[in-house]
């Protein structure tokens, strides 16, 4: 299985950045960034964004960075792309905490959970799946085509679908 | 974020300084000869970042850099996960290398990493002429990329976009050891580096 999955080849979304379309799409390496994606499961087309912090506070120039503008920005680029935002769907995957010795202050990966939930609730799009939090790095990987299959590959090497 | 040539020359040289302080103390603790690389700084875009690391298994201990530079930014040592298992071997005089990593693997991590990393701002702030000390470490066994972009998530102010990477290997053959040595300044510490230097260059 897991090794299926890592000869198709994908495009990797870095950090702050995102990217539409309707080619397998990947982020590797997730810490306590928080990968986007959104799923329009009637035209088999998505986006995703590699999100690092929970508010641009004014900084527009990466909109993928930051919770608040990757929510809004992946959703005004499916619509504008044709999709109807009640077909579209969300899916969380990251926001960990690495670092247990740094807790209190290393701890954005629960912030950009927190930041990217409230605001999928405040533009009603429902979240469909999560793989966040806790304390391990996860690669994760998306097929629009695959009726927006989502699986998630942890550091101790486990696979799922979510 | 740009650097002129004479900066870029005196930050690896400032590096070069550095990193011989901690590859002796490695060599000292291996018994055994310790190379290193010419230190490399690079301005890497943060999404870019995955060029540099994977999602393959390491061990990054991280120290911030406390002192008179507050928030200085962050130091790391970066091990794969094989040169980890060899480097408490070699410690140890343990022989399996085909075993998981364990809580003996993390003490050893944190104690050479620790020393290192002393060694490495000991020396680079005597030059410069200030205090620089390592924080009490913090590690992470897990996918490189991972554990380094939670690191830069604190560094970075929100509209910086890219991280001066500011790094050198050291490796024993002998052992099959490799580790890198990695220097996040924030942007305040690393422009008063740059004063210190060119006040240094200055004078002679």
């Amino acid at each position: 299985m897991a090794t299926d999955e890592n000869r198709i080849k994908t495009t990797n979304i870095g950090i702050g950045e995102y990217h539409v379309g309707s080619f397998c799409m990947s982020s590797i390496g997730l810490g306590s960034c928080v990968a986007l994606i959104f799923h329009d499961q009637k035209r088999s087309v998505g986006a995703v964004a590699h999100i690092m912090l929970p508010e641009s506070g004014g900084c527009g120039n990466r909109p993928g960075k930051f919770a608040d503008t990757a929510v809004e920005t992946l959703l005004m680029e499916l619509t504008s792309q044709g999709s109807n935002k009640r077909n579209i769907e969300a899916t969380i995957v990251g926001g960990a905490s690495m670092f247990k010795q740094f807790s209190g202050k290393l701890d954005i990966g629960n912030r950009n959970i927190e930041a990217v939930r409230k605001k999928l609730k405040e533009l009603n799009i429902p979240l469909k799946a999560e793989d966040v939090g806790e304390d391990f790095g996860r690669s994760v990987y998306y097929h629009p085509m695959k009726s927006g299959k989502v699986y998630v590959r942890r550091a101790n090497g486990t696979c799922t679908d979510l | 974020m740009n650097l002129n040539e004479q900066q870029l020359d005196a930050l690896k040289e400032l590096g070069n300084i550095g990193a011989s302080h901690a590859a002796t103390s490695l060599s000292q603790m291996l018994m055994s000869e310790v190379h290193m690389t010419v230190p490399e700084v690079n301005i890497v875009d943060i999404s870019d970042i995955s060029e540099y690391f994977g999602d393959e298994i390491c061990a990054l201990v991280v120290f911030e850099i406390q002192g008179e530079l507050l928030p200085g930014g962050y130091i790391l040592v970066h091990l794969p996960q094989k040169s980890a298992i060899q480097l408490t071997n070699t410690m140890l005089g343990m022989t399996d290398t085909d075993r998981e990593f364990n809580e003996m693997d993390e003490s050893a991590m944190l104690e050479v990493g620790n020393i290192m990393v002393s060694q490495f701002l000991d020396a680079t702030a005597t030059l410069l002429g200030i205090i620089m000390i390592p924080s009490p470490p913090a590690i992470a066994i897990d996918m490189a990329h991972a554990a380094f972009e939670t690191v830069v998530s604190q560094v970075l102010a929100p509209d910086i976009n890219d991280v001066i990477l500011f790094k050198t290997e050291l490796s024993s053959a002998e052992h099959e050891i490799d580790s890198t040595i990695i220097m996040l300044p924030n942007s305040k510490t690393l422009e008063e580096i740059l004063r210190l230097l060119q006040n240094l260059i200055g004078t002679q």
